[in-house]
């Protein structure tokens, strides 16, 4: 126990106060961070990780290919379909299944609508840092609407597992387009009060502004992604990048700005959110017909589940499947999530189990960044540089 | 301590005997049933997140479920909050902060466990890295599901302050209130 009682150390000259912050601060992030303070300037932080380490990589290697879908989900709960789409891409390539077209834009289609409400997530946590609560009543508010779009097209409200190897588990119901434009219009008229309330706000803006920038060279030499790095001036963007899914057809920008300070990363994501209902809008008025699921695995169905599939357009998988193998070989795919960019790795040995499952997620890089930039601040900024950089604990320890 | 009375010599301790009576008091009925009911409508969890649950926990406090409603509203200090939810997944490293966290919560205090994970492990079930809640702290209620629904959660709000009117979770005499 002494190890947490002794929260307060000084320096041999006495100048510096070691302060022990967390696990339990307000801020609620779960790590400790250890501070060298001198007055009220940090000196140095050391963000002490590992308080939700439960080895996600560790019990891949036991669980089934299928199994490990809604595994890697949980490491960031509040952006699930960016890692559980990257996952069924590595996976695919694996198996060498391709998914049907209109599989892909179901897929883009909720990879979208997840990412806006990650973003308001981000805002709203980040609003919390700073004490603004009506930022998070606002952003969490209006993060609703998006989980209950989302919950109608695949059953959940944030752990969805839609995305499987072939295709979708489930198909769009027919009045959901109108659905969504209406939630749509509803979230830009509500982006125009944010713009009022939070963006001109001279409390937020004196917050936020020039408060922890980080420099282009410095955001590319510690490999950050996301928003963060974009936030920096760097155009990078794995949906560009390394296009996937329904990506190449849909016209969109990258957003970027140059500051590189607090404001200009929550900025970003409010930019990216406008871009996000730019591809939604597309995604629905390009989204072509057809099966929803690979011919080649629509053949393994039996005739029952063939049947319900044919009358609900929703794909349940025989037993069979939970024994998917994977031939040997190595595979990895990256997309961008709303904190970054996701890569996920597998080594396949020809079982059933992956021999090694790697994923790397953006939220560690967010903890060195943070390292970087929480040196000569003022105490009270840890809060608002921590909020800006939209860090998941669970993500980074896995 | 000795002090007179309308003539009357009274022995002992006064200070005691006035602790005891307050306790006396406290545990009869209509004073009994109030102080239930006010605790029930002012539980303060403590600002400590476990793991991956918390997404859905936020979600709860926000606009759409409102559980301030019920008299629930998260804070940051552990001192000033008397329930402690743990939030999905413990793993070693947050146990030793959550015993540390409920230790200093005054009394009464309560826990809840969210999530299947803070049952019986849920999906992370063979990892080697994590502590089942109920082992080491007292947990009164459940909360079924991965993640639980923000009504869940609500849910178990509500079994929790039946539970604290029906006088099972507040005792007075284990509060250390007589020394
Ligand atoms: S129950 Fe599910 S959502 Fe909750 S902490 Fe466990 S894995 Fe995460």
């Amino acid at each position: 126990m002494s190890e947490f009682v002794e929260t307060i150390s000084r320096s041999e000259d006495g100048r510096f106060l070691e302060l022990l912050i967390g696990p339990q601060h307000p801020a609620s992030g779960h790590m400790r961070l250890v501070a060298e303070v001198d007055g009220d300037v940090v000196v140095s932080l050391r963000p002490n990780l590992g308080y939700v380490h439960r080895s996600v990589e560790k019990i891949a290697e036991v669980k089934k290919f299928l199994q490990i879908i809604p595994l890697v989900e949980r490491p960031s709960l509040a952006d699930t379909t960016a890692n559980n789409l990257a996952y069924v891409l590595a996976l695919e390539r694996l198996l060498g299944v391709e998914p049907p077209p209109r599989a892909q834009y179901l897929r883009t289609l909720l990879a979208e609508i997840n990412r806006i409400h990650s973003h308001f997530y981000g805002i709203g946590i980040h609003g919390v840092m700073i004490g603004s609560s009506t930022a998070f009543m606002w952003a969490f508010g209006d993060r609703e609407p998006l989980i209950h779009l989302a919950q109608e097209l695949t059953g959940a409200r944030i752990t969805y597992s839609y995305i499987i190897p072939g295709g979708v588990r489930r198909d769009m119901p027919p009045d959901f387009p109108d659905k969504v434009e209406k939630v749509l219009r509803y979230i830009e008229r509500r982006l125009e009060d944010y713009d009022k309330l939070y963006v001109r706000n001279p409390v937020v803006r004196a917050r936020l502004e020039g408060v922890g920038v980080l420099k282009k060279e410095d955001a590319i030499r510690l490999g950050i992604t996301g928003p963060n790095l974009r936030a920096s001036g760097v155009p990078y963007d794995v949906r560009k990048a390394d296009p996937y899914c329904a990506y190449p057809d849909i016209d969109f920008n990258v957003i970027t700005r140059e500051e590189g300070d607090a404001m200009a990363r929550f900025l970003v994501r409010v930019g990216e959110i406008r871009e996000s209902m730019k591809i939604i809008r597309q995604v629905l008025k390009k989204m072509p017909d057809g099966p929803i699921f690979a011919e080649k695995y629509y053949k393994m169905l039996p005739p029952n589940l063939k049947k319900y599939y044919e009358e609900t357009k929703e794909v349940k998988f025989p037993g069979i499947f939970a024994n998917l193998r994977a031939p040997a070989g190595e595979s990895v795919a990256r997309v961008e999530g709303g904190r970054g960019e996701v890569v996920i790795y597998i080594v396949s040995k020809g079982g059933m189990n992956p021999y090694r499952f790697r994923i790397v997620t953006p939220s560690f890089r967010n903890a060195v960044l943070f390292e970087h930039l929480v040196r000569n601040v003022r105490v009270a900024d840890i809060p608002a540089i921590y909020g800006s950089l939209d860090y998941f604990p669970p993500e980074a320890d896995r | 301590m000795v002090c007179g009375l309308k003539g009357m010599m009274w022995v002992g301790n006064l200070e005691k005997a006035a602790r005891k009576a307050a306790v006396w008091l406290v545990n009869k009925r209509p004073i009994r049933d109030i102080r239930d009911w006010g605790i029930s409508f002012s539980l303060w969890p403590v600002h400590f997140t476990t793991a991956c649950c918390g997404a859905e926990f936020a979600a709860t406090s926000a606009p759409k479920y409102d559980a301030e409603r019920f008299g629930f509203l998260p804070f940051v200090a552990s001192r000033q909050c008397n329930l402690l939810l743990i939030e999905g997944t413990l793993t070693k490293k947050m146990a030793k902060a959550a015993l540390w966290v409920y230790e200093q919560m005054p009394e009464p205090k309560f826990v809840i466990a969210m999530g299947a994970c803070a049952i019986d492990g849920g999906i992370f079930w063979n990892s080697y890295n994590i502590v089942r809640p109920m082992d080491i702290l007292p947990v009164s209620v459940f909360i079924p599901g991965c993640p639980p629904r923000p009504e869940a959660v609500a849910q178990a709000i509500i079994m929790l302050q039946k539970k604290i009117r029906k006088g099972e979770l507040v005792k007075y005499e284990e509060m250390e209130v007589v020394k």
